[in-house]
């Protein structure tokens, strides 16, 4: 390598690799006695590229899109995306115990309780 | 007097330096649906995207958490509505601890570039992204002309 082509080298700063858009997807999230229930919005995703990880306290969702565009485009809002988005699940939430569902592009994340954070109705006792 | 065009002139690059900080934000289109919006706004109709194939268009709209019930399309030369209404109400017994989808309810009209022939539009639901297939009229389908 000649000299001129070493500066070169360090002139140009790393390049990044073709990468997909993050996008923060909308969430509501529910909770009643036996669970918490996550509904998102991942328009386009399919269950194949759907990922849910959860980690030491850490729930993570990861989903790709691709769009196979044909044709020139005349109008475009949205692309190839990844969604994702890290919640932080408290300790209330059996691991065991959580399910997911994919309909029309919302998904469905059911976060079942442990026993132990049910509530519980404490009988008084008169002496 | 020479002075005060070189402080016109700077306010000029000011303003030139605003103008692509702006074009960036724009540019963003969907890096993120809330908290970067750019000029779109709060979400308030699903973001639609239309391609021309030749032959015909095709529209995709993102729609999630909508049945088919849920969506009407109309069709009239060139003129395209899509509309809407998606109910997100929590079930019984839940509370709230985040409502970031909102219930939608839109109604979104488009001119095409060319007229399109009602009788051969097609529209499927898919992982909810609405495709729509729209054939152009006779009159805009581009033709082949032999050199004679």
């Amino acid at each position: 390598m000649s000299e001129t082509a070493m500066t070169k080298k360090a002139d140009t700063q790393i390049e990044p690799t073709r990468q997909l858009r993050s996008i923060v997807p909308e969430v509501d999230i529910l909770e009643n006695e036996s669970e918490i229930l996550v509904n998102a919005d991942l328009p386009g995703v399919t269950r194949e590229n759907l990922t849910i990880h959860i980690d030491n306290g850490k729930l993570t969702l990861t989903g790709t899109r691709k769009l196979n565009v044909e044709g020139a485009v005349v109008w475009e809002e949205f692309g190839d995306v990844e969604y994702h988005r890290v919640f932080s699940v408290p300790q209330s939430i059996d691991t065991e115990n959580i399910s997911a569902e994919l309909h029309d592009g919302v998904l469905q994340l059911h976060l079942g309780k442990t026993s132990a954070a049910k509530p519980k109705k404490i009988e008084i006792k008169t002496s | 007097m020479s002075t005060r065009w070189s402080e016109i002139d700077r306010m000029l690059k000011t303003i030139n330096l605003l103008r692509t900080g702006i074009d960036g934000l724009s540019s963003d289109f969907d890096r993120s649906y809330r908290w970067n919006a750019g000029w779109a706004g709060e979400a308030s109709t699903p973001k639609t995207n239309i391609y021309d194939l030749g032959g015909k268009f095709e529209v995709r709209a993102e729609v999630p958490g909508f049945s088919k019930e849920d969506l009407s399309v109309k069709v009239q030369g060139n003129y395209l509505e899509l509309s809407g209404t998606r109910k997100t109400e929590p079930p019984q017994g839940y509370s709230i601890h985040r409502n970031e989808r909102n219930t939608l309810s839109f109604t979104r009209s488009f001119t095409l570039p060319a007229d399109i022939d009602a009788e051969r539009v097609e529209a499927a639901l898919q992982n909810g992204i609405l495709r729509l297939s729209l054939a152009k009229s006779a009159a805009a389908t581009p033709r082949q002309i032999p050199i004679g």
